[in-house]
Parts: C-alpha cells; sequence; structure tokens
C-alpha cells in the first residue's frame, strides 16, 4: 500500500492520514463500549463485516475511479439494476446456481460500465455529467422496461438465501446458538488484494494514477488512455454488480425502486475520509478501508451517542465537509510557500 | 455573440419542432389553454432551480444543492407558517416573516457552500455533494420525516393565484428570470462572474475579487431555491423533504440544453428559459401519453448524454472551420498543442 | 562530430494558409550540442514536432542514422532513439522519481506487470550514468524544477536516446540549475548523446551550443558554428535587421522631486529579502536579473498577488497594505503579466470585454447598470488608439496575432490610467514590428507622468527602454545602474549573469 507523501516527510506514522484516522476509529469505539460494551465484542464485529462488506467492495471501486481524475455517481444505480434483473433472471430461468447469478450481473455491470467509459472517452463529456446521465438511465430503463415488483424473501431463490447465510467461521454463543464470520469477508478480501495488485503490480494500474496526476502527460506517452478508461468504468461497473449480489443475500429483499443513495453518499463519505484527493492521483486502499470503518461504525452508533435515525444524513454530509475541507486546507499550507500563483 | 445567437436560435427553432410535434399528434389534449396553464404553473418550481445552476455553471462550478437547499429552507418556512392560527400575529405577518424566513435559510446555505468553495478551496460538486446531506439532513431531523402542511390560506396565492390573468408562480419566474438576466449582462458582478468562469486565473490578475464572486454565486443559487422552495410549498400547501429530488437531473439538464457551457464562462437565461419551455413542452406531451416516472427518468438521462454529444460535435466542427490558422499562430507562439 | 546522426531534408509544413516551414534543412552530428534559436513564431515548435514524428511535415525527409524516413511516426522516432522534452516536463508529480524515470519503458515494451526492482534499478543506472543523486522515492511534486529536470532526462536516456531535444529548459529555472544542466549536458555528449536545445536566450545559447540553427519565418537561415556568431550577428540573422534603440531619457532633476513609488526592505520568505527601491513618476525603471532571482515574485508583491511578510510599501507617501489585485487596481497600480494567454487574456471572450474587466465600475449609467453606448465608446477607442488590429471589438482573443493580443492587455491596464504600471516581459513572443510599438507605448506612457517598471531579460531591450536599472539576484537586490545609458552590454550582462565562463569545458 503506498504512500502519498515523500518518505522523507513520512519520517514517522504520525505524518500519514490513515494514522490519524485510526486512531479516531480507536477513540470512537471506545467511547461507544463505554456506552454498550456490546460493541466491542467478535459477534458484533462480523456483524458489522457482514453488513458493510457491500459498502466497502464499492468504495474500492470509486477510490480507484477517483485515483484516475474522474468520479463515478452511477454505480449505486448499476448495483440496483444488476441486482434487480440477476434476481429475476434467476426465479425465470429456474436456475438456483450462485455462480450463474454472479456471472449475470457482472456482465450486466461491466457492460453499463462499458456505457459510461463509451461516453467519456470518445465524446469527451464530463465523468460527473456522463454518470448523472446514465445512472437515469440506467434506473429508468430497468424500471420501465423489466418492472418494479419488490422480491420478498418468500420468492427470492435459495442461492442467494444460502449465500447470505453461509459463514466462513462458525462460534457458539453461550445458549448453542451459533453465529460467523460471513463469506462476504471473503469476497472483500478477493476484491482487495486483486485491485491492490493491479493498482501496484501493473502498467494499467500505475497508469491509473498517472492519469491522476497528470493526464497531458500520460497522453503523450503514448498509453492507451481509451482502454485504460474502459477497464477502470467496467472494473467499478463489476464491483458494483458484487456488492448488488450482496446486498439481495444480505437483506433478502429486491426492492427496484430503491436507489441506493444514501449508499452513495457513505461511500463517497468513506472515500474521502480515507484521504484520497478529489482531483486524483493520490489516496490509499488502507485509507479507504479505514474510511469504510468509520463510516459503518458511525452509521450504526449514532443512536448510542443520543442521536436518532435522522441525523444520519446529516452526519454523513458533515464527514463530506470537513474531510474534503481537511485535505485542502492542509494542502494551501503546504503550499504556502510556493508562489501564489499556483493557487488557481 | 455569434455563439449566442445562434445557440438561442436553434433552441427557438427546437421548440417550435417540439411544439409542432406535439400539436400534430395530439391535436385535442396539447393546444389547449388548460394545458398551457397546466405547463405554467408546472416549470417555475424546476425552472427557478434551473436558473440557480445555470449561475453555478457560469462560475465554473455546480450546485447539487439545490434540491436541499429548497427542502431545508421550505421546512423551516413551512414549520412557521403551519402554526399562523395559535402565533397570535395578524396573518398578513405570518406570510410576510414565513417567506422572509424562507429566503434567509436559503441564503445562509448558499453562504455556507459559497464559503467552503471560495475559502476552503473544495471543488464545487464535491462541497455541494456534502452540503446537500447536511441540508437534507437537518430538514429530516426538524420534520423526523414526516411532511408539514396547512398554511394561511392567502398564502396559497402564491403558488395558486394568478395575477393579470397568469399563474403568480409564471410571473414570479419571469421576474426572477429577467432580474437574473439583467443582472449577468449590465452588472459588474454578472459581468466578473462570466469572467471569472473563464479563467479564474487571469480573473485573479485582472483585479476581480475571486472570492467574492464564488460567495454571490452561491448565495444567489441559495436565495433561487429559497424562492423555489416557496413556489413549490404553496402548490401543495405542505412540504416533505426529499420532495423534487428529481428537480437536480432537470435543472442541470436545462442548464446544459440551454447553452452553459459546463466549464464556465458562457451562458444566457434566453437559452435557459428556451430549454425550459422546451423541457416543459416535452414533459407535457409525455405525460399526456401516460409516460411512466421511470420513462421520463430515463429520457432525461438520454437527453443530458445526447445534448453533451452534438456539443462535441459542434466544437469539433466549429474548431476545424475557423481556428486552424489561430491555432498555427497559437501553436507557433507557445510551442504547445492548442 | 564526425557522424551526423540527424538530418533534415527540405522539410516543409504549412498549417491552412500559415507557412510554418518552409524548406528547412539541418544536420546534427552524434554527440553534438546543437542550439535551435528564432523568435517566437519562427516555427522552431513545429520543427522539433517533425523531428519528433509528433507531427507529419508536408514534404521533406527526415534522415535519422542514415536511414531516410518520409513519414515519421513518433513511435519510430523513439525507437531511433529520439526523445522530445517539452516545456512542462510531462512528469507525474504524484509518483515517484523511481517510477517516472521507468515506466514509460514498461508502456513501450507492452509489459502487463511492473517488476517494482526492475523500476528501481533502472531508475539507478541512469542517474548514475550522468553521475545524478536524486532520492529514488521522492515525489516529483516535492523536487525542484532542476531535479526534475534531471528526471526528465534520466528517463529519456534510459529509453535509449541518441538524441534528447528540450524545449526551452531553462525558462523557469535559476543560474545556478541552468549551470547544473549544462553539466549534465555535457555528460551526456561524453556518452556521444546529441542535445538540441532550444531557447531564445543567446547569453546562454553562447555558453552552451557548439551549433547554432536560426529559424526565421519558417525558413532556416542556417547552421553557424558557436564560434563564428556573437551577439549582434545573431540578432541580425534572427530578426532580420539591426535594431536601433535610442536610450531613454529621464531628466535627473525630477528626481529632486518625492518618488511616487517607495519600497522600504521588503521581505518574503523563500520569494526576496530586503528589498528597497524608489521609482519616481515619469520613469522607465528596468527590473532585471535571471528567472528565479524574484523580480516576478517582487512584481507580484506590488500587485497584490504575492504579499510580502515584512517591510513597507508607501504610495505618494503614505503606506499602504497591498493584499490582493483588487487592492493594487484601486491604488493604481497595473500589471502586465509574462504570460498573456493563461494570465493577461480571458482568450475566449471577445477583445472588448478584456478590454473593460478592469474598468467596469467606471461605465455604469442608468440606474448603476452597465452602460453598453459608454463600454462600446471604451472598446474601440483604445482599439483605435493602440492600433489593434481586429474587424472588430466582439472578435476572440484567440484569433488575434501575439502582438495584438498584447495590445488588447496594455489597453485593459492603460483604461484604469494607473499611476504605476508594471510590465512583465511585455515583447516576449512579439514580432519585431511590435515590438519597437510597443516599446513607443512605453515610452509616451512615461512622458504622461506614468512611472513605469518593465521586467525583462533581453539586455538590449532594458539598456534602451529604461532610464534606470536595478538587478536581482538570488531574492536580493544586487546592484542599482542609475544610468542605463551609461552601461555597455557587456557590462550588464556581466553584472546579470554573474560570471563570463563559457559552457561546455565547464563540468
Amino acid at each position: 500500500m503506498r504512500t502519498r507523501m515523500s518518505p522523507a516527510v513520512t519520517a514517522g506514522l504520525l505524518r500519514r492520514n490513515e494514522f490519524y484516522l485510526l486512531l479516531v476509529i480507536v477513540v470512537f469505539s471506545l467511547a461507544i463500549t463505554i456506552v454498550n460494551p456490546a460493541f466491542l465484542t467478535v459477534e458484533n464485529m462480523f456483524d458489522l463485516i457482514r453488513s458493510s462488506a457491500g459498502m466497502a467492495i464499492l468504495a474500492v471501486g470509486f477510490f480507484v475511479v477517483l485515483l484516475s481524475g474522474g468520479i463515478d455517481i452511477s454505480f449505486p444505480a448499476v448495483a440496483i439494476v444488476a441486482q434487480y434483473i440477476t434476481v429475476n433472471a434467476i426465479i425465470a430461468l429456474g436456475v438456483d446456481n450462485l455462480w450463474l447469478a454472479f456471472a449475470i450481473s457482472s456482465a450486466i455491470g461491466i457492460a453499463f460500465g462499458a456505457v459510461n467509459a463509451f461516453f467519456i472517452s470518445f465524446f469527451k463529456v464530463p465523468t460527473f455529467i456522463v454518470t448523472l446521465g446514465t445512472m437515469n438511465i440506467f434506473h429508468g430503463a430497468m424500471l420501465e422496461f423489466v418492472g418494479t415488483k419488490a422480491i420478498n424473501a418468500g420468492q427470492l431463490p435459495n442461492c442467494f438465501k444460502g449465500f447470505g447465510l453461509a459463514d466462513i467461521l462458525s462460534l457458539h454463543r453461550a445458549d448453542g446458538s451459533t453465529y460467523g464470520l460471513s463469506v462476504f469477508f471473503l469476497v472483500l478480501v478477493g476484491v482487495i488484494l486483486v485491485t491492490w495488485v493491479i493498482l501496484k503490480y501493473t502498467v494499467l494500474g500505475r497508469v491509473i494514477y498517472a492519469m491522476g496526476g497528470n493526464m497531458e502527460a500520460v497522453k503523450r506517452s503514448g498509453f492507451n488512455i481509451r482502454r485504460t478508461q474502459f477497464f477502470i468504468y467496467c472494473y467499478v461497473g463489476l464491483l458494483a454488480s458484487i456488492m448488488g449480489i450482496i446486498h439481495v443475500s444480505l437483506i433478502r429483499y429486491s426492492n427496484a425502486t430503491y436507489i441506493i443513495d444514501s449508499e452513495l453518499l457513505h461511500v463517497i463519505a468513506a472515500v474521502i475520509l480515507g484521504g484520497a484527493s478529489i482531483l486524483g492521483g493520490s489516496g490509499t486502499l488502507t485509507g479507504t478501508l479505514l474510511g469504510v470503518v468509520m463510516i459503518s461504525i458511525l452509521e450504526k452508533n449514532l443512536v448510542l451517542l443520543g442521536l436518532s435515525s435522522y441525523w444520519q444524513q446529516f452526519f454523513v454530509g458533515l464527514m463530506i465537509v470537513l474531510g474534503v475541507s481537511i485535505t485542502h486546507i492542509q494542502k494551501r499550507i503546504q503550499n504556502r510557500r510556493s508562489l501564489a500563483l499556483t493557487r488557481e | 455573440m455569434n455563439t449566442k445567437l445562434s445557440n438561442n436560435l436553434t433552441l427557438f427553432c427546437i421548440f417550435i419542432v417540439v411544439t409542432g410535434i406535439m400539436s400534430v399528434f395530439l391535436p385535442t389534449q396539447f393546444m389547449t389553454l388548460r394545458n398551457f396553464t397546466s405547463m405554467g404553473l408546472q416549470f417555475p418550481e424546476y425552472g427557478l432551480l434551473a436558473l440557480a445552476n445555470m449561475l453555478a455553471m457560469i462560475t465554473g462550478g455546480i450546485d447539487l444543492s439545490v434540491v436541499s437547499i429548497a427542502s431545508l429552507s421550505g421546512v423551516i418556512s413551512a414549520s412557521f407558517l403551519s402554526q399562523y392560527a395559535t402565533l397570535g400575529m395578524p396573518v398578513g405577518t405570518v406570510i410576510v416573516v414565513g417567506i422572509l424566513i424562507a429566503l434567509a435559510v436559503s441564503l445562509l446555505c448558499g453562504l455556507l457552500n459559497g464559503v467552503i468553495i471560495a475559502y476552503a478551496r473544495v471543488p464545487a460538486i464535491i462541497a455541494t455533494l456534502g452540503t446537500q446531506g447536511l441540508f437534507l439532513g437537518i430538514s429530516i431531523i426538524i420534520t423526523k420525516g414526516h411532511g408539514i402542511g396547512g398554511f394561511p390560506p392567502a398564502f396559497l396565492f402564491i403558488g395558486n393565484g394568478s395575477v393579470l390573468g397568469m399563474p403568480t408562480q409564471f410571473v414570479i419566474f419571469v421576474v426572477v428570470a429577467l432580474l437574473v438576466g439583467l443582472m449577468l449582462t449590465r452588472t459588474p458582478q454578472g459581468f466578473s462572474m462570466l469572467m471569472y468562469g473563464s479563467s479564474p486565473q487571469v480573473a485573479r490578475f485582472s483585479g476581480i475579487n475571486n472570492e467574492m464572486i464564488l460567495i454571490k454565486t452561491y448565495v444567489l443559487t441559495g436565495l433561487l431555491s429559497g424562492v423555489a422552495s416557496l413556489v413549490i410549498i404553496s402548490g401543495v400547501n405542505s412540504i416533505r423533504p426529499g420532495y423534487g429530488a428529481d428537480y437536480l437531473l432537470l435543472s442541470i439538464l436545462i442548464a446544459i440544453l440551454g447553452g452553459t457551457d459546463p466549464v464556465g464562462g458562457f451562458g444566457t437565461v434566453l437559452g435557459l428559459t428556451l430549454a425550459i419551455f422546451i423541457m416543459q413542452a416535452l414533459q407535457s406531451g409525455l405525460n399526456i401519453l401516460s409516460f411512466s416516472p421511470f420513462m421520463k427518468k430515463f429520457i432525461w438521462g438520454l437527453l443530458l448524454l445526447l445534448v453533451m454529444v452534438f456539443h462535441y460535435y459542434r466544437r469539433l466542427y466549429a474548431q476545424r472551420r475557423t481556428v486552424r490558422r489561430s491555432a498555427a499562430q497559437k501553436e507557433a507562439l507557445t510551442g504547445q498543442s492548442v | 562530430m564526425a557522424d551526423v546522426f540527424l538530418e533534415v531534408r527540405r522539410v516543409s509544413k504549412a498549417y491552412e494558409g500559415v507557412q510554418a516551414l518552409n524548406e528547412v534543412s539541418l544536420s546534427i552530428g552524434a554527440g553534438e550540442v546543437h542550439c535551435l534559436v528564432g523568435e517566437n513564431g519562427s516555427g522552431k515548435s513545429t520543427l522539433i514536432k517533425c523531428i519528433g514524428g509528433v507531427v507529419t511535415p508536408d514534404s521533406g525527409q527526415i534522415v535519422i542514422n542514415g536511414r531516410v524516413h518520409e513519414h515519421l511516426q513518433a513511435i519510430d522516432a523513439i525507437r531511433e532513439g529520439i526523445q522530445i522534452i517539452y516545456q512542462d516536463l510531462s512528469l507525474y508529480p504524484n509518483v515517484t522519481v523511481a517510477e517516472n524515470i521507468s515506466l514509460n519503458q514498461f508502456v513501450e515494451r507492452r509489459a502487463s506487470f511492473v517488476n517494482w526492482a526492475e523500476v528501481r534499478a533502472i531508475a539507478a543506472r541512469g542517474l548514475a550514468e550522468i553521475e545524478e543523486d536524486i532520492d529514488l522515492d521522492s515525489l516529483v511534486q516535492n523536487l525542484s524544477v532542476a531535479k526534475r529536470q534531471v528526471v526528465a532526462i534520466t528517463r529519456s536516456l534510459t529509453q535509449g536516446a541518441k538524441l534528447i531535444i528540450m524545449d526551452e529548459p531553462t525558462s523557469a529555472i535559476t543560474r545556478q540549475d541552468v549551470d547544473h544542466l549544462f553539466s549534465v549536458i555535457a555528460r551526456l555528449k561524453q556518452k556521444g548523446i546529441s542535445t538540441l536545445f532550444i531557447s531564445h536566450k543567446l547569453s546562454e545559447v553562447f555558453e552552451i551550443a557548439e551549433v547554432v540553427t536560426i529559424l526565421r519565418d519558417g525558413k532556416a537561415v542556417g547552421d553557424f558554428p558557436a564560434s563564428e556568431l556573437d551577439d549582434q550577428k545573431l540578432t541580425f540573422l534572427m530578426t532580420g535587421r539591426n535594431i536601433q534603440y535610442t536610450p531613454y531619457r529621464f531628466p535627473r532633476e525630477k528626481q529632486q522631486q518625492a518618488p511616487l513609488l517607495e519600497v522600504r526592505n521588503l521581505s518574503r520568505r523563500g520569494h526576496f529579502h530586503n528589498v528597497s527601491f524608489s521609482l519616481w513618476a515619469g520613469e522607465i525603471l528596468g527590473l532585471t536579473g535571471l528567472i528565479g532571482s524574484g523580480r516576478t515574485e517582487l512584481a507580484l508583491a506590488l500587485f497584490g498577488l504575492n504579499p510580502p511578510d515584512s517591510g513597507e510599501i508607501l504610495l505618494g507617501g503614505k503606506p499602504v497594505r497591498i493584499r490582493s489585485s483588487e487592492d493594487a487596481v484601486r491604488l493604481g497600480i497595473g500589471y502586465l503579466p509574462e504570460d498573456r494567454l493563461t494570465q493577461g487574456l480571458f482568450i475566449s471572450q471577445s477583445i472588448g470585454d478584456n478590454i473593460v474587466i478592469t474598468v467596469l465600475k467606471k461605465l455604469l449609467g442608468f440606474l448603476r447598470l452597465l452602460d453598453p453606448g459608454r463600454m462600446r465608446k471604451t472598446e474601440e477607442g483604445w482599439l483605435d488608439d493602440l492600433k489593434i488590429k481586429a474587424p472588430s471589438v466582439r472578435v476572440r482573443a484567440w484569433s488575434l496575432s501575439g502582438g495584438n493580443q498584447q495590445r488588447v492587455v496594455l489597453a485593459k491596464w492603460l483604461a484604469t490610467k494607473p499611476k504605476v504600471f508594471i510590465l512583465d516581459g511585455p515583447t516576449i513572443g512579439i514580432d519585431v514590428a511590435s515590438k519597437s510599438n510597443i516599446h513607443e507605448i512605453i515610452r509616451a506612457l512615461a512622458e504622461q507622468g506614468i512611472a513605469i517598471v518593465v521586467i525583462s531579460d533581453e539586455i538590449p531591450e532594458i539598456l534602451h527602454s529604461c532610464n534606470r536599472v536595478l538587478v536581482m539576484r538570488e531574492g536580493r537586490l544586487e546592484k542599482e545602474v542609475p544610468d542605463a545609458a551609461a552601461v555597455g552590454e557587456a557590462e550588464m550582462l556581466s553584472l546579470v549573469s554573474g560570471k563570463l565562463e563559457h559552457g561546455v569545458a565547464r563540468s
């Protein structure tokens, strides 16, 4: 996992944003545990992992896009569309197979990602506007042409239910019942590993960093930018589709009209808190994951701090605003030494 | 000037075409006074928000929080207005105070946006993404998710009455649009906004106070959202947080369709208004044809992309036609590719 | 220098109506340090793009190592060992030195995976070859411009460069760094690698180049061994005429009155230190020194964009605080920026809009709204006064020539009726005729009583348009030349550069 400051400056762990974030998480966790001792238990941790694995996967995808200097807001729509279509397809085909489900949803996710990449690379449309458009196209089209009937637990094929219940590690409680570490964790670890390898060890990954750093230079060096952009947006699409399957397996309910709007903000907040730069080119996977942990803990435990669930939206917005402001102000302090010209 | 004129002419033609098609295919339903009145009632709500985003885009930014600001100012104002029976003030005062509250809240929201963008140097897209959560969140906290209703009947005049035979909101929109247009073309502020959007760095070198420009821009977008909220709550005599979530896409789409360059520096109120008319005609047509809201989402998204693709080709041909010579000159001068 | 590495044979290139290159020929030997000079607009940029295969010439051949190329592609040029380092260096700021140096190779090989050990090895080897030492793990954004240049050169080296083309490498670095760069070029020469160096700084040309190719209006005037040239001959060949200036005289008695602007002990950490000087109305004060000397930083401090940490500025005897460009304009200080394209003009807006942006508040009419009539009068007035060649005020700024663009920027500032007018590099990239025209305008302004500061690199320009010169070095005011007319060019040059040794022999 690479750092975003030169080693000379990174003399101590103290300089790294991730360290501070970890500190805040630890302090927070301790505070919560005081109010609710059940927080810092293995069971609760397993539960946290199970419920936030999906968001973490989305965050990894968004992080990759951000690194390249772009912004993709269509990924929640991709997730829900891939999920809904896949569930309906599985029911219609009568083949209760999880691998088939993943195959279908991945195909959808990648296809949608390709559409995004198409408009971004061929018509030079700003990434935000493209994904704003496609978000509505995907979701609107699906609701219109596939339908809006929600699928409840009773109708949900077993492969999903089984997936949601599967644990890779089982422990017993005092009364004999079991709880476990969800297999989602495995999927998450897989995604993290693959992404890490790509970002650090492949030329493609390094080009993504380069694009976020100096797009002009990338063009001059003869990199195939188009291909890279297709990869980036298809990858996000793929990850979103994976999250879609995880999500339906978790809550055992597929609601087509549920546009995971709040999920969008949570993911963006997590990635920003994790220290990734909105302008692209810097950030770490570690930071992103820590950001997800922070947001998840906040999400679940706001009530413990005496705040009703109505405060959630507010808090997430606050996180984004604070997170970005602090990063930017930090940069300005660093830049004070150089000429004012560089300000704009 | 040339581009602006050709832009607006194109839009006007599109408007005629769309209206023409609608009239031909739906003769009995489209070209009726009732339909036009109903159109006049609908568009001010999102038209004001589109004006707001036009201003934000002119300075090279975007305001994703317009709907949330409308939500918040609507909610706070509604909380006050709905108590009109128990406040012990004459109804007229209540209404006036209610209006002022909405405007004050929206102004403050816009100010927050402006400060974050101007002083913390956060890109507008992220800043307003965050603040929209903030504002919406506050309105949810206040209302606990419920709606608020029951305003003084006189207040409803804004949303339901008519002035000189035209719906009040329509008149409000026209007045506001004219004021904004005047500001953009005839005040130093507006002029500076356009220039700033062209190049913040050059603006800095020209004695323009960049921070003030940004703050004023976002205060204005906030205020416009505030006016929109008044139109909204008086229209349906209630408010629910999260109302008008679709309006965000619409406001961006209309701004871009109306010729505003998302990169900054160009935009006209006339173009925006024509774009609103086009969109409203389209909406009406789709409604009459009983298109579902999902289909509309799909179409708006598609339209947004198509407009951008159209702009891409237009820029390409414009460059090819006139710029070669100057590009060569510029290239020779600066040693950089244009 | 017996072997010829690169030969350009009668290359021509036109862009819709503009003949950028007209039958240009030149040749570069192996291990040769070759300089390409010419005024802006002479075709230098287009020529290097042809050599690098980025642009295809309309006719002519590029011959590399004896192999003739009719339609050279960028990838071929790279394979043949031609590397172009653009002015912005094309580095990735957010990534380490090692990666910046080595990544391109992996792309070239169409490799999928990155072997970090190899990345470091390649980078380390490259740096060692030119005897440079930079921390491989530093992020490029934390490096000085000089170090970044070394990184860019090393990158070219590791890609098997036999000819490294540098586009204006010395325009943004300090004197020390220029020396450093020249020593790197010397090491490259020892390895048999040729360097093609674009510059418009004549003094540097003489320091380092062995052969000089001069371009004028798209035609090659010729290849000359540097030893055969001197300043005057070079200027003559570049511009086609001998420029005669008459020095500007400022009556000594005027200095008995109070100065209009006084700067006392102005400092800003890292930019300039303890600078003090006075400026009288009607003077043309030259401010010079190599880039990095702090002159632009100082000028911007007077314009509010680079506020000082300590010291005083007095206008008309009264101390003032200039913390923003808005303050500066209000106080009557104008600044013509170095880079008119990215700092001076709203390039996509009309000329008229560009002119009035600084004086909007003065053009108000009914109801305090902008008065279109007055605006148009002002715009057209300036078009006339400064003889800006354009069909109308509504034309976009990008369609004008350099000289006319500069006049628009001048108009914009003159409209504010400044008391103090600072011009930073006013004639860079401008054709000769416009140059002298602009000098006339500046002189006329001084005669009207405006206090003028001209920042320039070109010694002749300084000596002949200013009456007094301040020389800066490394942030300090090194020397004041009270009477410019009394000093010769050679002496001025030595004052500015500090030393007079010649380049290649020095390591």
